[in-house]
């Protein structure tokens, strides 16, 4: 895989090649390889999708915001499915999870966005904590089974137990976000030069949490973390036999996951100024996996791209007059398609394309 | 110094004893082969020394310390690596990778809260795992992906993983099983050149007797569970209770 973190002389290679062959292809290949280079194209990305989206595409700020929400959840749910091999079905319970303690936290501690943010994210990473302990107990199936069910239970949790601190089945609706630093109104517009891309400073702060996740993210796959996690995705038993603490790895790369949804969960409850009850349910963590699943596992780009397929065609393409009615079975014949054509998802495609028209820079 | 040393050494499968009572002992640069007829318990006692089956009862000391209770990973990390019976490394990793997973753990051991620094900031862990490739013949394939090798380079690859561990000792499961002529002559050599470099201290389990009597300085000899023989080559060769087990009493 292209994208994937390359070792210490592949890197070296790819630099040394440049200096003497200088060719388009070396060039982009190291390029590509810096971590300057991932961020910038990332800020990119994110500064001219709104102008694209909305002018070209049927779309509207709105949407884009909740894209690039869903679009960390999804990189950090890869880190854990693609890089990893662990398939969690109830990471709903961190995004949710994340989105209620950050609206109950804005409520009854502190409007300031930053702080909402930090605390939903550190809810989720103590709840990864417990969560994954119990869980990672089993590996394949049973991992899978016991992460839903922790996703139901906190489910129900919340419907009527906890209905006092949630609001149960209604949501809840006293979210206060305050504005940004005490001084940017954080659901207002934005100033002249920004305003030509974006209308709205959400989704500026939202963009920057996004290129700040997707640098956080290339950064853990390119330290030891991101080689020990494919190491066990390939070959569990040989890596606990190389003196690997296997266990304590996965826990690692759970509560990482974690951390990204919580992020994403926190933003969410910042955005819709709402948490529902339904962002704990079991479809939610249905639907990160086949956002994931869709960009392309094992790569840092393709689910920021499987998020926005996915929101796009369940909010757009559901609008159109014909297609409307049917864009569930769209949906699953998108997704069976790509998967089908591109076993690596969206990205994969882009990939092999991209492979084709600059001659194959992929070693 | 002994580096491995068992005391009665027993893991019974319900009614089956499948090692029994095993006291055995391996000195600092001792090479020991362990044979025996199909069934006679050689792989379930690697597996008991590398932690992956718990005893019934019975001691394992490795350098000294006892190992019983501790997890694979932790004798790994006192010094104690093994090579699989099928080639067991990380197919869709190239082969650099490969041999970078096992000089992390040996460089960083079993944990560590690194996820926020580069791999780059890492030159020993990459000069290990260059250093592994080198001596297993495989520093020219280091961009390929490992699935791509032929099988002897995989098991090529497979010794190498289990010698970036850095290993006091090496348990090496039939090395050399499913190999072809060549690719075993070039094992064994390597074996051996392996063994005189780094004083390495290992424990062989294999069918081929050619090899054995090759490159064993000690010979034990296991069968139904239990040690039945051990001396050098020679002396097991011509040990009437082995010809027993292995021709299964037939009067010649």
């Amino acid at each position: 895989m292209s994208d994937e973190p390359r070792d210490a002389t592949a890197t070296a290679a790819a630099d040394a090649d440049t200096e003497v062959t200088g060719g388009f292809a070396d060039r982009w290949a190291s390029f590509r390889d810096r971590e300057i280079s991932t961020v910038l194209l990332t800020v990119v990305g994110v500064a001219v999708f709104p102008f694209l989206f909305n002018n070209y595409l049927d779309g509207y700020t709105q949407l884009a915001t909740l894209m690039l929400i869903y679009g960390i959840f999804a990189v950090g749910f890869d880190i854990l499915l693609g890089y990893t091999g662990l398939l969690s079905f109830g990471h709903a319970v961190f995004f949710g999870g994340a989105a209620y303690a950050a609206g109950i936290f804005s409520a009854s501690v502190s409007s300031s966005p930053l702080l909402v943010l930090l605390a939903g994210t550190v809810f989720a990473v103590l709840l990864a904590w417990i969560v994954g302990f119990l869980s990672l107990r089993r590996g394949g199936i049973y991992f899978a089974i016991l992460t839903l069910t922790f996703g139901q239970m906190s489910f129900y949790l919340a419907a009527s137990p906890l209905a006092f601190l949630t609001n149960g089945e209604n949501g809840f609706t006293s979210v206060d976000i305050g504005s940004l630093l005490g001084v940017i109104d954080i659901h207002g517009g934005v100033p002249f030069p920004l305003s030509m891309l974006v209308d709205n400073m959400l989704y500026v702060f939202v963009a920057v949490m996004t290129v700040l996740s997707v640098a956080m993210a290339n950064r853990i796959l390119h330290s030891p973390y991101g080689t020990v996690f494919r190491a066990i995705r390939e070959n569990e038993r040989r890596a606990e036999f190389v003196g690997l603490d296997v266990w304590r790895y996965k826990l690692m790369a759970f509560i990482i996951s974690a951390a990204f949804a919580g992020i994403a969960g926190s933003l969410f409850a910042i955005e819709g100024n709402y948490v529902p009850l339904q962002s704990l349910y079991w479809t939610e963590s249905g639907r990160i996996v086949i956002m994931t699943v869709l960009g392309g596992v094992g790569s840092l780009f393709g689910p920021l791209f499987g998020a926005g397929v996915y929101l796009y065609i369940e909010n757009i393409v559901s609008g159109f007059e014909t297609l409307g009615p049917f864009w569930h079975l769209i949906l699953g014949v998108v997704f069976v398609v790509a998967v089908v054509l591109f076993p690596n998802g969206i990205w994969g495609g882009i990939d092999y394309v991209r492979d084709r028209v600059v001659g194959g820079d992929d070693e | 110094m002994t580096v491995l040393k068992t005391e009665q050494l027993t893991k019974q499968f319900g009614g089956l004893t499948a090692v029994d009572e095993v006291d055995m002992a391996i000195e600092q640069g001792e090479g020991v082969s362990l044979i025996g007829p199909n069934g006679a318990g050689k792989s379930t006692f690697i597996n008991l020394v590398t932690r992956r089956l718990e005893p019934s009862y019975g001691e394992i000391a490795f350098q000294g310390d006892s190992i019983i209770g501790m997890d694979p990973h932790e004798v790994v990390q006192r010094g104690m690596s093994k090579s699989f019976q099928t080639a067991s490394i990380f197919p869709e990793l190239t082969v650099k990778e490969n041999a970078t997973i096992a000089a992390l753990a040996a460089e960083h051991g079993s944990f560590r809260f690194n996820f926020f620094r580069n791999q780059n900031s890492y030159p020993a862990v990459d000069e290990l795992a260059n250093e592994v490739l080198e001596s297993v013949g495989l520093y020219g394939e280091r961009e390929n992906e490992a699935a791509s090798l032929d099988y002897g380079n995989k098991r090529r690859l497979e010794l190498g993983i289990a010698l970036a561990a850095e290993p006091d000792m090496l348990l090496m499961d039939e090395p050399t099983a499913g190999m072809s002529p060549d690719e075993t002559k070039s094992t064994v050599k390597l074996i051996k050149r392996v063994k005189e470099e780094l004083d390495l201290t290992f424990l062989l389990v294999e069918h081929d007797m050619e090899i054995v009597f090759d490159i064993s300085d000690r010979i034990v000899v296991l069968n139904r569970g239990s040690v039945i023989a051990e001396g050098t080559p020679a002396e097991v060769q011509n040990d009437p209770a082995v010809q027993e087990a292995y021709l299964g009493g037939v009067e010649e």
